[in-house]
């Protein structure tokens, strides 16, 4: 009986010191999201005193949000921006690097390892090297200061990475599941679209989330390549909000600006990340 | 084509050669099965016997030669085209699609109506008595399970022709028998043409209508089972079917219809082979056509090396004068002790010679069939 207490009661303090440092991880870990949430509730004025205490004193106000909703076009036609670049650079992502990571993982054609090294290796180069480059050839094929030229920038950088994670997936599906389809009767399409993209989807939400995310941050690729302020994304109308009157910054519009863009980035790693830790996984252990 | 439900389909693979870079995996090899008949591939691993099928399912391509089923060249058709279904030893059941769905896939591709798909799905259900399943995931079932379903999407199809790659190798011991059991009645109860691939050769002497025993891809022999065990055309099949497996001594062929091992002279049935006298032979001897008995100058001597108790059988394993091991069969339930010098008798019919090289060297008569 007594024997059965002792184990219990360090059961307890397992659990009490397991949890605890849990708890005092997720707080470290939401401390700066929670301070700019915050910030972003307090007047103007406030915002810009020292930052202690983080919450505002003088009673919550969204007049942050006012000022930057106001700001140059409005702040929905650069959320919109930054929307219409994110779900095309996803929607692109995805669709290129499943038909490539299959036909990488499933398909035999010449020179099939060099080419992929090749794609790879591209990972390489630092992107900010080739911006002048890029800049040219945009302006080149008309694309330079459209959403469209700084879609496919995007899509460019994120393709190594996208290849590579759905090659990975595509692998770990046994052959054989694929055979049984074929004799099944289906035809490479089918196999594909039926069989196969729901075994990927783990790999296919990892692109996903990848490719949102970069092409939601990204700042100066953006800002060399969008001349015209009423085509703008969310980062490059951060910085232009940040600088306030005579010099000074408005960091109660720089914190609602900053609480805005996170919170679709919040909302799609909630809603994948079940899927995102198995993707990451995938080809690790077969 | 794939609604014809019981149709028997003929088999015929003409002048096939499979290369893999300058690798030879499959070397012009010509085969025809019968419709309705059931062959099973045999042979050790990397012999061919899986690519083999896999070339006939169209899941790998022929380099040359050509694959005709009932009738239709299909050598260059993709696999859904050929109505054929196959079993994979993985199962390959999709894995997020429940039973009901996994059955049902193989008719929705061939697009034939819902309510046919269900009256199919649970027909083939029923015959494989995995009715409670059909709403489960693969990953709810075990083994056995698993091949059922398997086994349940071929059917559902109602193919010209089943192939079966290895489907038992991933069972254990007790559930292997159950199942082959009932792939046995499930031929005989549809009827179809099915090849079979396995390198487990109690599964291939059960099963099969007519074994092909396939080396470095190549035919060694094709017959049916008894065919293969009791008549078989070289070393290689000798050595490859039964267990335990035939015993090959090396033998001088003598003048008389008599041949030589190590110390004894023994009688072959006559007329005797097509040796000369004095030429080397390799002799084969199964270990259940051996027998126990006094000593004599037919009767070879040897030495038990050690002895193993079966139940029924014990199988005793000798030494020859010559050094050269032998394999006996015991059936009288008598002990042995390690050393113990015993006689072994071996009747006339029941030998088997072969050249230096491996080929067969036949008698003129037939020899005696049936096992001693």
């Amino acid at each position: 009986m007594s024997r059965n207490h002792g184990s219990s009661t360090r059961r307890l303090l397992e659990a009490a010191r397991y949890h605890g440092f849990g708890i005092a991880a997720a707080l470290l870990f939401l401390a700066p999201l929670v301070w700019s949430v915050l910030v972003s509730f307090k007047p103007s004025i406030e915002a810009r005193q020292p930052p202690l205490p983080p919450w505002p004193v003088g009673g919550f106000s969204v007049q942050s949000y006012e000022n930057l909703a106001q700001y140059g076009s409005g702040i929905w036609t650069y959320a919109g921006n930054s929307l219409a670049v994110s779900a095309a650079t996803v929607a692109a992502s995805v669709l290129v690097s499943l038909l490539a990571g299959y036909g990488f993982s499933r398909f035999q054609f010449p020179l099939k390892n060099v080419l992929f090294v090749l794609i790879i290796s591209t990972v390489m180069i630092p992107f900010q090297s080739i911006l002048t480059p890029l800049f040219l050839i945009l302006t080149k094929l008309g694309l330079q200061n459209t959403l469209t030229g700084i879609v496919l920038v995007y899509v460019t950088l994120q393709l190594p990475f996208s290849t590579f994670m759905m090659r990975n997936a595509f692998d770990a599906v046994p052959r054989e599941i694929e055979d049984a389809a074929r004799v099944d009767g289906a035809s490479v399409f089918a196999v594909l679209y039926r069989i196969m993209l729901p075994l990927v989807l783990p790999g296919v939400a990892t692109v996903a989330i990848f490719a949102f995310l970069a092409s939601w941050n990204e700042f100066l690729a953006a800002l060399i390549l969008l001349t015209d302020q009423k085509k703008y994304t969310l980062p490059v109308l951060m910085a232009a909000v940040r600088s306030g009157q005579f010099g000074t910054i408005d960091w109660g519009a720089v914190q609602s600006g900053v609480t805005l863009m996170m919170a679709p980035c919040l909302a799609l790693f909630l809603l994948l990340q079940r899927y995102y830790i198995r993707g990451l996984t995938a080809g690790a252990v077969k | 084509m794939m609604g014809a439900a019981q149709e028997k389909a003929k088999i015929e693979l003409r002048d096939v050669c499979k290369t893999f870079g300058s690798v030879d995996v499959i070397h012009s090899l010509d085969l025809t099965i019968e419709g309705g008949e059931f062959v099973v591939f045999v042979g050790p691993s990397g012999c061919g016997k899986s690519t083999l099928l896999r070339m006939i399912a169209g899941l790998e391509d022929v380099s040359s030669g050509d694959i005709f089923i009932a009738g239709r060249d299909v050598t260059d058709l993709d696999p859904s085209k050929r109505g054929i279904a196959m079993v994979f030893q993985s199962y390959a059941l999709y894995p997020h699609m429940s039973v009901r769905q996994n059955l049902a896939f193989g008719l929705e591709m061939a697009k034939t109506p819902a309510d046919e798909i269900a009256r199919q799905v649970n027909a083939a259900a029923e015959i494989l008595k995995i009715g409670p399943l059909l709403d489960r995931r693969p990953g709810q079932l075990s083994g056995g399970q698993r091949q059922r379903v398997a086994i349940g999407r071929a059917i559902v199809r109602k193919p010209l022709a089943f192939l079966f790659d290895e489907p038992l190798s991933n069972l254990d011991a007790e559930l292997r028998v159950s199942m082959r059991i009932e792939i046995s009645r499930l031929h005989r109860e549809l009827g179809n043409t099915m090849i079979y691939v396995t390198h487990d050769q109690t599964e291939a002497m059960t099963l099969a209508d007519r074994i092909v025993v396939l080396r470095d891809g190549r035919i060694e022999q094709v017959g049916t089972p008894r065919q293969v065990y009791e008549d078989p055309n070289n070393l290689f099949v000798a050595g490859f079917i039964g267990s335990p497996r035939m015993n090959i001594v090396d033998a001088v062929c003598l003048a008389g219809d008599r041949i030589g091992v190590a110390d004894a002279v023994i009688p072959l049935p006559r007329p005797g082979p097509a040796a000369a006298p004095g030429e080397a032979v390799k002799l084969g001897i199964r270990p259940e056509h051996l027998r126990l008995g006094a000593p004599k100058e037919s009767a070879l001597r040897a030495h038990v090396d050690f002895s193993e108790y079966l139940g029924s059988t014990r199988y005793l394993y000798c030494n020859l004068q010559s050094g050269e091991s032998i394999t006996v069969e015991q059936r009288d339930g008598t002990d042995f002790l390690s050393g113990e010098e015993v006689w072994l008798n071996c009747d006339a019919e029941c030998l088997r010679v072969f050249s230096p090289s491996g080929e067969r060297l036949r008698t003129g008569r037939p020899e005696r069939t049936a096992t001693a």
